[in-house]
């Protein structure tokens, strides 16, 4: 009689075989010693299989303990909350105290122009000064860093500590990044004097109700305060964020200014870029390039040496533009003693709002144009536009689908929770500036503060998207949610978005719960990731 | 829990009640991260597939109709989903290709007792485990489903698209490589 294979037997022990077959296989085996310890074998090992898998060690599950249940809510969560808003309470006086709110107004994310303004600014600000600025730093500290970098990494080897989760990554680039702030030399008082014969060899970060710098700042000087002034010398650049900002002595480099008010009576290198309620270049100043600026009023009795554009609702200039003057506004009044160099082009609304007095040189052309507001239904540039808009947001859907499936598939989903997502956002959307803030004058440093206004900005953008996701899901409700149907449930939702944006009122009252909702899922889905990896 | 709990249990998650899809999640959470952590190379992919298998449960239990146990029911999404995500990422190659192939069943006549029949230690165990990570993926497997999720050859079939016969000889395989490198590592 012929032995079965150890396949068939194996199979047997599995419950695999055909009634027929494990029949004649009992049969075998009643005769067959040699198939019977075979047998015995074969189930010991499945036993040992089953036990071995099923024991799964304990650190294995460590990640899997702290998983939180998406559909509830702790009693953690409360507390952290709690905990948030016990802080906020503390700080927030505090933070009214120096009455900072009002010249961080442009900030207001609600405002389309601050968004776009802001990231324009930060943009340039990396491409020129800041780029180098940092750099500067990061050399300035590379030993420590490069110090902190081998010791972390033996740490996190010895420890057994994977950097596989994408929080771990991000917390780890951000400190990384984060270490040049604190190369800087960093003044934090009720008043901050820089005395007339002090010299700052450092960049200088300043905060206080008043900073004054009466001597020389040889970096840059970083400036958050009720009053800013310099009446000494910076010999980089100015960024400051103030209620009033006054610059009677010198700035060597640019200056960055978001305040509420800057006076320049004295004198700039180069340029002058900034967002601000009213400009007044008095005829003591002079800038030595060109001035790009949009506020509430603007004043130019000094000069400027190059060309100047404003996007201002008043416009006022007696003084000196060395080139073109390119303004786009309410008002327009160049007076007497007004000398433009170049050609003035200014868009306005009203053609009787400005006024050219018969003494104004203008040595080039002039162009005064009507902004008149058109439908923008009939324009063909408009659909263009919309459709661009509407590619860009599939490419980053379906980029974030191909890179982070799992994380941008539960922020989608978790903007179905509806009041938490919409209350968690409205706290993340108000929040975050005041703590970017707060960072950038306590904490860890300037440009950390940056790189999460870049984040809050990139999670507003993508708000929408999450939104639109959940919206186009819920809509075709697709029996096997794959790629292709998620990215179609992903460009219905956004069309529907996008038709409602249009509807006066009630669109930008639907943009705005989108961003809520949109932002409190992506942060409560973060929420969720952060914890899991800190607990590991 | 089992029986009549879980049965009123699974209808009320699927009549959305929330509390109910929480409690299936801290039930189950382990048993679904175990099937998707010896199924995946990563922990991260393991947490993922998770998140994603409960996530998803809201609208899928609405199809699970009582027919095999729940839990049972529960670790064929999870292994579905594993091996969507395999087969997404290694775009069909080994476990899909040789299927195709149509591969005779191995047979082979060794009477030698197993190495792995004898009770084992933690650490033997967790040296069994540390073999089976080590295998190539289309033995890997099937093997894990069989032995943890305890999928019928049937099933596993059904799920990586094979014929019944070719997942014995998978599975059969993976033993016999297992045994191979736990012998190497046992002298």
């Amino acid at each position: 009689m012929e032995c079965y294979s150890e396949q068939k037997v194996s199979m047997f022990v599995d419950g695999e075989l055909e009634v027929e077959e494990s029949q004649h296989l009992r049969d075998h085996l009643a005769a067959c010693s040699h198939c019977r310890r075979l047998l015995d074998a074969l189930r010991a090992e499945n036993r040992v299989l089953s036990e071995s898998l099923q024991e799964l060690p304990e650190h294995e599950f460590s990640l899997v303990g702290p998983f939180r249940s998406p559909w509830s809510i702790g009693w953690a969560d409360v507390a952290v909350m709690a905990l948030v808003l016990t802080i906020g309470s503390i700080v927030a006086p505090w933070i009214d105290h120096l009455s900072i709110p009002e010249a961080l107004q442009w900030l207001n994310p609600m405002s389309l122009s601050g968004r776009t303004n802001l990231f324009f600014n930060l943009s340039y600000y990396f491409a020129h000064g800041g780029a180098a600025m940092l750099s500067d730093y990061a050399a300035f500290v590379g030993g420590l860093l490069l110090f902190l970098l081998l010791g972390g990494g033996v740490l996190l080897l010895g420890r057994r500590w994977r950097l596989q989760q994408p929080g771990l990554r991000m917390l780890t680039v951000l400190l990384v990044f984060s270490l040049p702030g604190f190369a800087l030399e960093r003044r934090h008082s009720e008043i901050v004097t820089v005395a007339a014969r002090e010299t700052i060899d450092d960049t200088l970060l300043a905060t206080g109700n008043i900073v004054r710098v009466e001597g020389v700042v040889n970096g840059d000087l970083l400036a958050f305060g009720g009053t800013v002034e310099v009446r000494g010398t910076v010999k980089g650049d100015l960024v400051s964020f103030a209620k009033r900002t006054v610059v009677s002595g010198t700035v060597e480099g640019n200056i960055y200014d978001f305040s509420n008010s800057l006076d320049l009576d004295g004198q700039l290198g180069h340029s002058l870029y900034g967002l601000m309620q009213s400009l007044d270049v008095n005829d003591r100043g002079r800038v030595g390039e060109g001035v790009v600026v949009a506020a509430g009023d603007i004043s130019l009795e000094g000069e400027v040496v190059r060309s100047a554009t404003f996007y201002a609702g008043n416009t006022d200039v007696s003084g000196t533009v060395g080139r073109e003057l390119t303004m786009a506004g309410d008002n327009l009044i160049l007076t007497n003693t007004a000398r433009v160099g170049g050609n003035l082009s200014a868009r306005v609304r009203q053609l009787k709002n400005v006024h050219i007095a018969d003494g104004a040189t203008i040595t080039g052309s002039r162009d005064i144009q009507l902004r008149v507001k058109e439908n923008h239904f009939t324009r063909p540039k408009f659909y263009f536009y919309q459709a661009v808009w509407l590619a860009a947001a599939m490419l980053v859907g379906w980029l974030g689908l191909i890179l982070f499936p799992g994380f941008f598939q539960a922020s989608a989903h978790a903007v179905g929770s509806g009041w938490r997502s919409f209350g968690f956002g409205l706290g993340v959307l108000a929040g975050v500036p005041v703590a970017a803030f707060l960072i950038a004058i306590t904490l860890v440093g300037f440009p950390v503060s940056l790189m999460l206004f870049a984040f809050y900005l990139t999670a507003i953008y993508l708000a929408k998207i999450w939104v639109g996701a959940f919206l186009g899901q819920k809509l075709l409700k697709p029996t096997e949610a794959n790629k292709s149907d998620w990215l179609l449930g992903l460009l219905v939702g956004l069309l529907i978005l996008t038709v409602i944006g249009f509807i006066p009122y009630l669109g930008g009252l639907v943009g705005f719960v989108v961003v809520c909702v949109g932002l409190g899922a992506f942060s409560w889905q973060l929420y969720r990731v952060s914890r899991r990896v800190i607990t590991t | 829990m089992d029986g009549p709990d879980l049965d009123s249990l699974v209808q009320r998650a699927q009549a959305h009640d929330a509390g109910a899809l929480g409690d299936i999640y801290r039930l189950y959470v382990r048993r679904v991260f175990g099937l998707c952590r010896y199924m995946l190379e990563s922990r991260e992919g393991a947490e993922d597939v998770t998140s994603e298998v409960f996530l998803k449960l809201q609208r899928s239990i609405e199809s699970y109709d009582g027919s095999i146990p729940f839990p049972k029911w529960l670790l064929r999404v999870a292994a579905n989903q594993c091996i969507d995500g395999l087969r997404r990422r290694k775009r069909a190659s080994q476990v899909i290709v040789e299927a195709e192939e149509g591969i005779a069943v191995v047979e082979t006549a060794s009477p030698e007792p197993s190495p792995l029949g004898a009770i084992l230690s933690t650490e033997e165990r967790a040296q069994v485990r540390d073999a089976i990570a080590r295998l190539p993926e289309n033995y890997r497997v099937p093997l894990v489903l069989r032995y943890y999720g305890e999928l019928s050859y049937d099933e596993i079939a059904q799920q990586m698209g094979l014929k019944k016969n070719y997942v014995a000889a998978l599975i059969f395989r993976a033993k016999q490589d297992l045994r191979r490198k736990l012998s190497h590592r046992s002298q």
